[in-house]
């Protein structure tokens, strides 16, 4: 308990030294933060690699310790929680994202939604029944119901997640590359982006979230149509493990933290911090979405629920992991310390 | 609980490999040669072991790269990663290097996958099925262990194990298809958009454009996909019987969420299928060629079936099967041509299938085992292995027209690993050989450009020529992928929408439905012309009409948009909206429309989507003159529906209705009955009570009337219900039918008025449905238990509503217990102890009878036949227990017929909808649409619900098989039952054969006549259509034979007694119909119509080739004289290229 309060008090002391001016914003993440990621593709894809939570803790600085990570993003998830849906309706997709932010409990959480939406445009992106027919509509449609979806979504993090939530940051969809001929050309679904990025800006404002606008650091707003010289995505939208390392480099910076903060750091301790970051999204990974759902909670729980037992056994071993994550991050920040 | 934790305690004590907890002591033999030893091959074939553990555990999935070797994924982790497990599922690498039909090299590709589920060498590494994701692995330094992975695709669901995204084919036009199951909701970002698909179906995806598109929806568990040579795309269903399945763009089957069509397979009642190959080149014999190679992984064999043209689809026929064992942990789940001609099989090796049933930790799963094996046959030469890999461009070409598909697809692969402008200029160059079909080479050349991502729509254009329909329908199929990039396709689509065959309509709508043209469904409504229009045609078009809605209904303002009334009628019905209707009833009115399908089909739509006036109209053209009772019935029909479903009424004088009660024709007045109650025209209710009262002479005139009286309601009703309910004079029928319609207007009073009636019951059974009167509403298992309090039942009687109680969706226990108490019923037996269920499996073992187990399953009494086919053969309303024996472990066996709601068959459960008024319809959703639901109840009758009124659907957690059915058995009849069940689909006499026996009959019950006149006439009587003959349904046992002593007893002269069968027969094509007759031959008669067809007076069987003038419906009929000896008899259609077909019993 002592050990607690002296860190407490440490991490305090720092923070006030770093921000001696009372107008600065304060740092986003504080020691001991439980931090959601909630979104789409690029969010469950960004846990394979790590790069974003290993760049949040450096950015963060030594002092801000026993951060937590919680990835809860899932492909081609809409705002209205189509993804998260098994059986039912979006509406069970929403449920359960409330039940797993409830149970993250987290003080800071990320949402990072739109990319699916400004790429269906007069196709349709959710089975939400009161919205279909609208997500298939033009894109002032499209947007105004996406939006609508948003701040119904923040609403609801917000709720789910209770007293301890200090921060939300609303990320904007990154821009969408043009690699190569077979691929469509996606200027067009840019030009439908920045409208996306503009409506998600003033939705944070209005909601007194942090915002970061990937579109405009990732060269969105001066896309050209021209060929990605190094693409960061292997198809025009997905990041490769390098594009994430380049995005994550940008969330920080579009945080306010110092892009400095990543740099100095010796490549062995960093891969093994990393290694140890996505072993631990691995285990968690089975611990919110495990396989076999239908027969673990679901409808056919009565033949074999019985196995359901199994899945808060994988508690333990994300903690033991966490512990291993604290132990590669020393080894990061003492051998930035000899650089 | 108890019992996991049994195995965990047992488990603890052994060691692992001595496998002898309960239920676990006929684990077979792991020797790969006690496995070689179990199997029967096909005449003419070998069976070798190509690979087996410890190189390969537990293979799920396989395919070979363009070097010859052999990829395979397997899973120990299936079904369910455990916590601290590593995700260490493989991919290995196989080969045979010194081309001994033996894999002698192996490598260890990449070990650190999450039970991956398929695998698919190409674009120089290999993809792989990794739950949630689709991975690309590679490796870059030549050492065959992969080094980078890549995510292709992700966002595929995981609720269900062995449903993840499977099956990945390379397709011949170079595109990656993959298939997902019943569980899983998949959603995929793709730079075109973002992709669902919720529920089963097929993908298609092209590597380089990463476009991902879904081409079918449904079925249940699609882990078989194979193309034929034209390319069309056939699926196998793991779960769902149907056997092939014939599957084209947007086209919906079973299980598809919110379906309100679906298609069916081309083999309803087939075992469930794991993987397909078609058998293509030289070493295939001749007779095989092109036939399809099916997995049975229950049955622990390969069903073979071949292909005929039908319509615009196809018939499919069972031939017999290429290899089956004995083993019982032989598990073929995949099959594949190999290099050299042979075919290779993927043996899962394992004594328990799937996760659902069985526990996820149950130690009978094997983790450790697993075989390839692999099949040639004696008489052919083998093909001498293609090196693609190191071949020149032009060599690699030329593979394209190679006789062997293995060759022509790895080729199409090969060519895509290379730089692809070289490759098309090797395309140019090289010609196909000589004396190939032309058409055949042409498309090969269009797929090769495909492959390269290079359409060329002269190709196209030019094959569309072609006096082969097939080739028609393949050039369409070609421009599908990009038809709306096409300038052609429009031009295309709309000659084919007009084209003289059938399946080149099919493919020429499914072209028109991806383009953006404004007059898409014009032009596919003309495929309803001048061709028969199959099922499959008409769901194509039905699907465009409702897809491309917003391009025509807008249009029908101004008058009919269409052709003629008809299309219009076509489009309309389908998106089932009140779109023309003016100009639909004018049509009606003057007789443009007018055969009985099309006044069906108006009645049918202005009921669901009319306003009472349109009500009115078809009102009045039931009551014009002249109007045949058929069309009555129709529209009659049509208006109860509306009524019940819609709450709607005609507009008008209603009492016109009661001219309909005078009608005989029973139809007619049943509809007119039940409207009379829903108009509540108390002007009818004299008729009803008249009818009613007359019960005994017409007991379904009376239940009609008893609808209407029910329905028109108030004191008089319950007045006559409560006096005749109580009359000591009335007979027993009558009697139950007032209890019935008291309870149904109250179960209060009705619960009395039951418990002064039931013990009358005779035979303790509850002949006319009294107790369901009861579960069918919200407050009447209530009321009944209420009146039941310190009273008491006779025990028959108590059990009959014991058992249907039990099994009733909405569980009244208080019901239950209440029968049990006024019956003075002991609890029923349902848990058996493991001393209790070892001893049991040891007297199953033992002493159990199969065959007298058999007569066990059909006696009437228990009834499993009517909802367990066999074979299809049997009911529909359960699983098929065609292959139960061979997939499920007797323990299992038991403690289903004990409990049956333990452990629930996929697709089973029982649905419970409850409406807003309190009543219940419990049963298994045939179908849904938009305003309404359709439930399959426990006795197959199909239930409409209007959705506005479902206050609550829930999938319930209760069987629709009642407990307690075994309770009547004798302890031995139990174990003679159980060892049958175990029996089934295992190799011997409980297999069902291939030959395409006629299991369903219909068996005449006796009647007065041939005692009269069979004196006169012979047994020629029995082949004739005369109205008063009654005819129950009764099936072929699994073997193929009636047993005529499980017919009625038809009186002939003297002692002599007959059993008489019918059967029909579907022939495509005049010309003649080859049968096999087999029995006591002197004691047999047959008919073919009413012609008797001349047997030889001895010997025990017969072939026989009837002529057929006319195609269509033929009656069989044989009267087997059941007297002297004779036991029982078949008839079997023979082989004729699929031109027969049986008729299913319920459209007989």
């Amino acid at each position: 308990m002592k050990l607690f309060l002296f860190t407490i008090g440490f991490a305090i002391a720092i923070s006030a030294t770093a921000f001696p001016t009372s107008a600065a914003p304060k740092p986003l993440l504080q020691s001991g933060d439980r931090i959601a990621f909630v979104g789409n593709t690029l969010i469950e894809r960004a846990r394979l690699y790590g790069h974003i939570e290993s760049a949040l803790q450096l950015a963060a600085g030594e002092s801000v310790e026993n951060l937590v990570f919680r990835n809860l993003g899932w492909s081609a998830d809409s705002v209205f929680g189509d993804s998260r849906s098994y059986f039912g309706a979006p509406q069970e997709g929403r449920d359960r994202l409330d039940k797993n932010i409830s149970e993250v409990k987290p003080n800071v959480v990320f949402l990072c939604y739109g990319t699916g939406e400004a790429m269906s445009v007069e196709q349709g992106w959710t089975d939400e029944n009161a919205a279909s027919k609208t997500s298939g509509a033009g894109l002032n449609e499209s947007l105004t119901l996406f939006i609508d979806g948003y701040q119904k979504l923040i609403d609801r993090v917000r709720n789910s997640a209770g007293a301890d939530l200090r921060e939300m940051v609303l990320v904007s969809p990154p821009p969408l590359e043009n690699i190569n001929s077979f691929l469509p050309d996606q200027s067009m679904n840019n030009e439908n982006l920045a409208r996306f990025r503009d409506a998600i800006r003033a939705l944070a404002k209005k909601n007194d979230a942090r915002f970061v606008d990937l579109f405009a650091a990732l060269g969105g707003d001066d896309f050209d149509g021209a060929m990605a010289e190094s693409p960061l995505t292997d198809n025009g939208l997905h990041f490769t493990e390098d594009g994430y390392q380049v995005l994550a480099r940008e969330l920080v910076k579009g945080l306010g933290y110092e892009e400095s903060a990543l740099t100095g750091t010796q490549p062995e301790a960093m891969q093994a911090f990393r290694d140890a970051i996505i072993e631990k999204n691995r285990l968690f990974f089975h611990r919110w979405r495990p396989a076999n759902e239908t027969y673990l909670f679901l409808f056919r729980k009565h033949e074999q629920g019985n196995n359901a037992k199994e899945i808060p056994m994988f508690d333990p071993l994300i903690a033991a992991q966490e512990k291993r994550i604290a132990e590669a991050r020393k080894l990061v920040f003492s051998g930035k310390t000899k650089n | 609980m108890n019992r996991i934790f049994l195995f965990l305690a047992v488990s603890a004590l052994i060691s692992t490999d001595a496998i002898s907890q309960n239920g676990l002591r006929d684990i077979p033999d792991t020797d790969p040669n006690a496995q070689l030893k179990a199997f029967s091959v096909r005449e003419g074939a070998s069976i070798n072991l190509f690979a087996s553990e410890p190189v390969v555990s537990n293979p799920v999935h396989m395919n070979w790269d363009s070097r010859g070797r052999l990829w395979v994924v397997s899973s120990p982790l299936y079904p369910h990663i455990q916590p601290g497990e590593e995700e260490n599922d493989r991919v290995v690498i196989l080969e045979d290097t010194t081309g001994d039909g033996v894999a002698d090299k192996h490598t260890v590709f990449a070990d650190n996958l999450h039970i991956p589920t398929a695998v698919l060498p190409g674009d120089g590494g290999v993809y792989v099925a990794n739950s949630i994701e689709v991975v690309f692995l590679k490796d870059t330094d030549g050492d065959d262990v992969a080094d980078e992975r890549q995510v292709i695709l992700s966002g595929f669901g995981t609720e269900d194990t062995h449903h993840l995204v499977h099956t990945f084919r390379w397709g011949p036009e170079g595109m990656f298809w993959m298939n997902q199951s019943i569980y899983i909701h998949t959603h995929l970002e793709t730079p075109y958009g973002v992709r669902r698909l919720l529920g089963g179906g097929m993908w298609h995806y092209r590597p380089e454009t990463r476009r991902a598109e879904v081409f079918m929806k449904g079925l249940v568990n699609p882990w078989g996909h194979a193309f034929d040579d034209w390319g069309q795309s056939f699926l196998t269903d793991g779960a769902g019987g149907e056997g092939i399945n014939f599957v084209f763009p947007r086209s919906v089957f079973k299980t598809s969420p919110g379906a309100s069509r679906v298609l069916s397979g081309l083999n309803p009642g087939q075992p469930k299928h794991c993987g397909l190959e078609a058998l293509t080149g030289r070493h295939v014999p001749d007779e095989l060629q092109g036939t399809l190679a099916a997995p049975d992984f229950r049955g622990h064999r390969i069903n073979l079936f071949q292909l005929t043209d039908n319509g615009s689809a196809y018939t499919s026929s069972q031939i017999a099967d290429l290899v089956s064992s004995k083993h019982r942990a032989f598990r073929p789940i995949d099959i594949k041509m190999g290099p050299d001609g042979a075919l290779y099989i993927a043996d899962w090796y394992n004594p328990i299938i799937q996760h659902g049933e069985v526990d996820f930790r149950d130690p009978r799963r094997d983790k450790k085992h697993g075989r390839i094996w692999r099949i040639t046959f004696d008489d052919r030469d083998l093909v001498e292995k293609p090196n693609l890999a190191e071949a020149g461009n032009e060599e690699v070409v030329a593979a394209l027209h190679s006789p062997e598909g293995w060759t022509r697809q790895l080729a199409t692969v090969e060519m895509r690993n290379r730089d692809r402008n070289e490759m098309a200029e090797a395309l140019s160059k090289v010609e196909a050989p000589e004396g190939a079909d032309s058409d055949l080479a042409a498309l090969r050349n269009l797929w090769a450009g495909q492959a390269l991502n290079r359409l060329d729509e002269k190709a196209v254009t030019d094959l569309f020529e072609s006096k082969n329909h097939k080739a028609r329908a393949a050039a369409l199929r070609a421009i599908y992928y990009r038809a709306e990039d096409s300038g052609n396709a429009l031009a295309l689509a709309t000659r084919a929408a007009s084209d003289p065959h059938p399946q080149v309509r099919l493919w020429g709508v499914s072209v028109l439905a991806q383009l953006n043209s404004p007059d898409t469904v014009k032009t596919a409504l003309q495929a309803l012309e001048g061709v028969e229009v199959d099922e499959f045609l008409d769901f194509v078009i039905w699907s465009i009409c409702r897809e491309h809605a917003d391009r025509w209904t807008g249009l029908t303002d101004q008058g009919n948009p269409f052709t003629n009334v008809r299309q219009l009628l076509f489009a309309v019905r389908a998106l089932n909206q009140p779109i023309a209707v003016p100009i639909i009833l004018t049509a009606l009115r003057n007789g443009e429309l007018k055969s009985d399908q099309e006044i069906a089909d108006v009645a049918d739509w202005i009921s669901k989507v009319g306003t009472p006036a349109h009500l009115n109209e078809v009102f009045q053209f039931a009551l014009a003159e002249n109007v045949s009772a058929a069309h009555k019935r129709i529209v009659l029909e049509a208006l109860r529906n509306a009524g019940r479903l819609r709450k709607l009424q005609p507009a008008g004088d209603k009492t016109r209705l009661t001219r309909f009660l005078q009608s005989d024709d029973p139809a007619v007045f049943a509809s007119a009955a039940g409207l009379a109650g829903l108009w509540k025209l108390e002007s009818a209710r004299a008729g009803l009570k008249e009818a009613f009262l007359n019960a005994p002479e017409n007991e379904g005139r009376a239940r009609a009337a008893l609808e209407g009286l029910v329905a028109l309601g108030g004191p008089p009703s319950a007045a006559l219900f409560d006096s005749i309910a109580k009359s000591n004079t009335t007979d027993f029928l009558t009697r139950s039918l007032a209890v019935i319609g008291r309870t149904r207007m109250n179960p209060v009073p009705g619960a009395q008025l039951a418990l002064e009636l039931l013990p009358d019951a005779p035979d303790g059974k509850d002949p006319h449905g009294i107790f369901a009167a009861f579960l069918a509403t919200k407050q009447g298992p209530g009321a009944l238990a209420a009146a039941l309090k310190d009273k008491t039942l006779p025990s028959l009687i108590a059990l009959t509503g014991m058992q249907q109680a039990s099994s009733a969706a909405t569980k009244p226990q208080r019901l239950v217990n209440a029968l049990q108490k006024a019956g003075d019923l002991k609890p029923m037996k349902t848990a058996l102890t493991d001393v209790e269920m070892e001893a049991m499996m040891n007297r199953i073992a033992n002493e159990g009878d199969p065959h007298k187990g058999e007569s066990i399953y059909r006696r009437a009494s228990l009834q499993c036949i009517v909802c367990h086919a066999i074979g299809g053969a049997g009911g529909i309303i359960g699983p098929d227990m065609v292959s139960i024996g061979s997939s499920a472990p007797v323990d299992y066996l038991i403690n289903s017929l004990l409990q049956p709601s333990v452990k629930i068959k996929e697709g089973y459960h029982t649905t419970l909808v409850t409406l807003k008024d309190g009543s219940a319809f419990a049963g298994a959703i045939a179908r849904e649409d938009d305003n309404e639901i359709v439930i399959r109840d426990a006795v197959g009758n199909e239930n409409r619900i209007p959705k506005s009124e479902i206050a609550s659907n829930n999938i319930s957690p209760v069987s629709l098989m009642p407990p307690g059915l075994t309770a009547q058995l004798r302890e031995d009849e139990f174990v003679d039952l159980v060892r049958f069940l175990s029996e089934l689909g295992k190799d011997g006499d409980f297999k069902t054969p291939p030959n395409r026996f006629i299991r369903q009959w219909q068996a005449l019950q006796p009647h007065e006549r041939t005692r009269d006149d069979i004196g006169h006439y012979g047994e020629k009587i029995f082949a004739e259509d005369f109205d008063g003959y009654a005819w129950i349904p009764i099936y072929s046992n699994v073997s193929g034979g009636l047993p005529v002593d499980e017919t009625p007893d038809v009186v002939g002269r003297g002692k002599n007694r007959y059993a008489v069968a019918q059967a029909y027969v579907n022939v495509a094509k005049a010309g003649s119909l080859k049968i096999k007759l087999a029995g006591k031959l002197a004691d047999l008669t047959l008919f073919h119509g009413e012609t008797e067809i001349e047997l030889p007076e001895n010997g025990n069987e017969v072939e026989i080739e009837l002529p057929v003038k006319e195609s269509g419906r033929q009656k069989l009929t044989v009267a087997g004289l059941k007297s002297w000896g004779l036991d029982k008899f078949s008839l079997e259609l023979l082989d004729d290229a699929g031109t027969s077909q049986l008729v299913e019993l319920k459209d007989f």
